[in-house]
């Protein structure tokens, strides 16, 4: 995956989807609802989800951010876009597979 | 146009006022990674009144052999001319972002025993942060998503050379 080749290339320690976080629960308590997001970086306890560009996706993950930010205020994640990582792997002329 | 050539001159002189402030009796050296950072660092190192040093350092990608796994890994092109211990760094980036490359030479230079270690950005995107804890200490514009041309920002290596600093439109890199 881009994501890990980059964290690799910048030295940065990561975990790949480490932790399944639950949303929304049934009244029987049964999961209905959990978010994994893609990347843990332990050096800077933050969590990672990386997406393409597409505005459908983005409003879906960017909802399923919020509902994970309201359960669990203590836990920090960020969405990074695709673009990102190739605009990074770019500028050291990193060379990524599609 | 983003920024005018004027209004970067006008930014660029306060943080030189301000890190001589800062810095006053320390004589600092200021540290750039090349290319992007280089017109920002000539302008900056004329704003700061008080003596300080430069010194440049290059990153750069490597194809590892067979040898190493195939695997890239981020190295030193180019290290700097003069030992950094007990001095006070100050490096000079032209545009923070996810933080990944300076967080790396903090890393690096951290290891080299400076007195202190801080960062001025021309350019900031905070928002777009994945290492947080980064002694960045100055902040010339923070600018949005945008990629931009021009004092010392490049397009495949043109463009460094304009004055004012323009927003690149399109993602196949048209303006």
């Amino acid at each position: 995956m881009e994501c890990a080749k980059v964290l690799d290339y910048y030295g940065v320690p990561w975990e790949y989807e480490p932790t399944t976080f639950v949303l929304e629960r049934d009244d029987e308590g049964r999961v209905i609802e959990a978010f994994k997001p893609d990347f843990y970086l332990p050096e800077q306890d933050l969590y990672v989800e990386v997406t393409v560009m597409k505005q459908s996706l983005v409003t879906r993950k960017n909802r399923k951010l919020r509902k994970l930010r309201e359960r669990y205020p203590d836990v920090r994640v960020k969405l990074f876009y695709k673009r990102d990582i190739e605009r990074l792997a770019e500028r050291y002329r990193l060379q990524l597979a599609s | 146009m983003y920024l005018t050539h004027e209004e970067l001159q006008t930014r660029v002189r306060e943080l030189g006022s301000q890190i001589a402030r800062d810095y006053e009796g320390r004589e600092p050296v200021l540290v750039a990674p090349l290319k992007a950072s280089v017109v920002f660092l000539a302008d900056l190192s004329r704003a700061i009144a008080i003596p300080h040093g430069i010194d440049f350092l290059e990153l750069a990608s490597y194809a590892a052999s067979a040898d190493t796994g195939g695997q890239a890994q981020i190295r030193l092109l180019k290290d700097l001319d003069a030992e950094i211990a007990d001095r006070h760094v100050i490096v000079v980036e032209d545009v923070v972002d996810t933080g990944l490359t300076l967080n790396y030479l903090c890393k690096t230079l951290t290891l080299r025993d400076p007195a202190s270690l801080a960062a001025v950005t021309l350019l900031d995107r905070p928002y777009r942060r994945l290492v947080e804890d980064l002694p960045v200490r100055y902040v010339g514009f923070t600018v949005p998503d945008e990629l931009f041309v021009g004092y010392g920002f490049d397009l495949e290596e043109r463009y460094r050379n304009l004055r004012d600093l323009h927003v690149l439109r399109g993602s196949s890199g048209s303006t």
